[in-house]
């Protein structure tokens, strides 16, 4: 399923937000959206996620308008950077109410709790786990109904190595399914293996959109991310 | 030691400041200052009472004459029939009506909306104060008084705690749960399943719907208070639940966070729950409190839990409610398209 994106902007001021923005990202792509803090990577996502309305530009997914809401609800699946979660319920509850909402079969429950390691938390309140676990409930809830293009905003901020690996194995394994995924990051050396394409947002702007190796030998990356 | 003290209160007061709570601080001071003058004022005003009396009944030529020689205490009306009367007492525009007594001869009966008022005792002095100048002593010419509304102190309260209930939710609890749900992205999870923002709106406002019905009928099994027309109780608390349920999502909207969300309840709150609920004690609050939408709630309530009085008597205040109800969905509605301060 193609996304096109066509002079998307979001401005908050003269540097913050979005200067209006293109480019295509096919199906099975995964994009590694990368930029210092600031530079208009989570509002990119935000806008092609439905959480912000964007001032200009328009977004199409498999040739449908993002605005038309009820005909792409479900094939764009948004995780953001803090888990937004019901806290005081369990992780099961949280994910049976999802699945109810996006009419998926109940079976969807029991595979994702396998599937991301969350069998023995299916009774643990939300607010009890630790910020990896959530993170790890947070995608699982995104992906109960399936949808062919995931946005992951930071899916790493704030864990450790260990819990960051396993995010990124996370994000292999729905990439070798045929997922189009999209993620921000500002530590772009963290994504040198994983991504298969790399744009740069710096200063609202996109600067660079290419292959990960194009993207390492090139001045934009010296000049941002030079020790 | 006294140093850190110091710098945490200061924090804490930045925090005050940015969760509005400051406006709350200035806010009721100011309110309880305007509504305290409002009926000091009224006491004032009290010091002339508006009566009506009969066109054809004759009351004791003594009695008449003392009444037009103190045209500065005493303003009368003359009606026409006992319902005009009646009428005219449930408008607020008498506060009584004298009669001939049938049950004790040569004296008067006092008919009042409500037994224990400022109206009736400013009624019962100044004819006391009457007889007193033209007979000097002697039984007092009223020796009974009726009231329209029916039930003790407990049941004249009870419209007021019934609004009560109802902007409490509406106002307090309803505002938080949408600000909290927007605070924590929870809403916007919601809306990437297959739910639309109209769904969800309606189901805030059955929730705001709910807990109010619930909240009234735990009060009135308490109280076991019955109202003599439950249809009528029940649509007119169905039509006040939905247009407060709605006042109060709207107003979740409107904040950032749970803490902004409390203090502007509050500021909504107060104002709205005061001057209805105090009206009956100043004339001057029982002018401004019909402007509130509260009142097109609270005066329903007290016909019918104590008039007696049947829905078609208030077509225009349950229409109001619905109306202005759907006005603040519809405007919460927009905001969710705008995905405001989400």
């Amino acid at each position: 399923m193609q996304l096109v994106v066509e002079n998307l902007a979001k401005l908050y001021d003269k540097t913050r937000g979005l200067a209006p923005t293109s480019f295509t990202v096919d199906k099975g792509e995964l994009i590694a959206i990368v930029g210092h803090n600031g530079a208009g990577k989570s509002t990119l996502l935000k806008m092609l996620g439905s959480w912000i309305v964007p001032d200009d530009g328009t977004v199409t997914i498999g040739g449908i308008e993002l605005r038309n809401r009820k005909s792409v609800v479900g094939k764009v699946g948004f995780i953001p950077e803090v888990p937004n979660l019901f806290d005081f319920f369990s992780v099961e509850y949280n994910l049976k109410l999802f699945a109810r909402l996006s009419r998926a079969p109940m079976s969807r429950v029991e595979d994702i709790l396998h599937e991301f390691n969350l069998q023995s938390f299916r009774r643990s309140k939300v607010l009890s786990l630790s910020k990896g676990l959530k993170q790890r409930v947070n995608i699982g809830r995104a992906l109960l109904a399936d949808p062919p293009i995931l946005l992951l905003d930071e899916p790493t901020s704030g864990l450790d190595f260990e819990m960051t690996r396993e995010i990124y194995r996370l994000l292999q394994a729905m990439h070798s399914v045929g997922k189009t995924i999209i993620f921000s990051s500002h530590r772009p050396e963290e994504i040198k293996g994983l991504a298969t394409r790399i744009m740069v947002l710096h200063q609202s702007q996109l600067v660079f959109d290419g292959p990960p190796q194009e993207y390492f030998k090139s001045e934009i990356h010296q000049k941002l991310y030079a020790l | 030691m006294i140093r850190n003290v110091l710098i945490l209160t200061v924090n804490d007061l930045a925090i005050a400041f940015k969760n509005k709570t400051f406006l709350l601080i200035l806010f009721i001071p100011l309110f309880v200052f305007v509504t305290l003058n409002l009926v000091d004022q009224a006491v004032v005003d009290a010091g002339k009472i508006r009566i009506g009396l009969l066109q054809q009944e004759t009351l004791a030529t003594e009695v008449m004459q003392n009444i037009s020689a103190a045209e500065q205490l005493v303003e009368v009306t003359w009606l026409e029939n006992p319902e005009e009367g009646n009428r005219l007492l449930k408008e607020r525009q008498i506060d009584g009506v004298i009669i001939r007594n049938e049950e004790a001869a040569d004296s008067l009966a006092l008919i009042v909306l409500k037994m224990d008022s400022i109206q009736t005792i400013a009624i019962m002095q100044t004819f006391s104060a009457l007889q007193k100048v033209a007979e000097g002593a002697g039984p007092d010419w009223i020796t009974g008084i009726n009231s329209l509304h029916e039930g003790g102190v407990q049941r004249e309260t009870l419209p007021t705690w019934v609004l009560m209930l109802v902007l409490l939710i509406g106002f307090i609890i309803l505002p938080s749960q949408v600000a909290e749900e927007k605070e924590k992205k929870l809403l916007l999870a919601l809306l990437q399943t297959p739910i639309n923002e109209a769904q969800w709106l309606i189901a805030k406002l059955l929730l705001g719907m709910l807990l109010i019905m619930t909240a009234v009928l735990f009060l009135h099994l308490l109280g076991q208070f019955g109202p003599v027309h439950l249809f009528d109780y029940v649509a007119i608390l169905l039509a006040g639940s939905f247009c407060f349920s709605a006042f109060g999502v709207f107003l979740g909207f409107l904040c950032r966070n749970q803490a902004s969300a409390r203090t502007l309840g509050v500021i909504f709150y107060l104002p709205l729950l005061l001057p209805s609920a105090m009206s009956d004690v100043s004339q001057q609050l029982t002018a401004i409190a019909p402007l509130l939408p509260s009142y097109q709630l609270y005066r329903p309530l007290q016909s019918i839990l104590l008039e007696n009085a049947s829905l078609t008597d208030m077509t225009f205040d349950w229409i109001y409610l619905i109306v202005l109800g759907s006005l603040m969905s519809y405007f919460s509605y927009l905001l969710m398209k705008r995905r405001w301060l989400m």
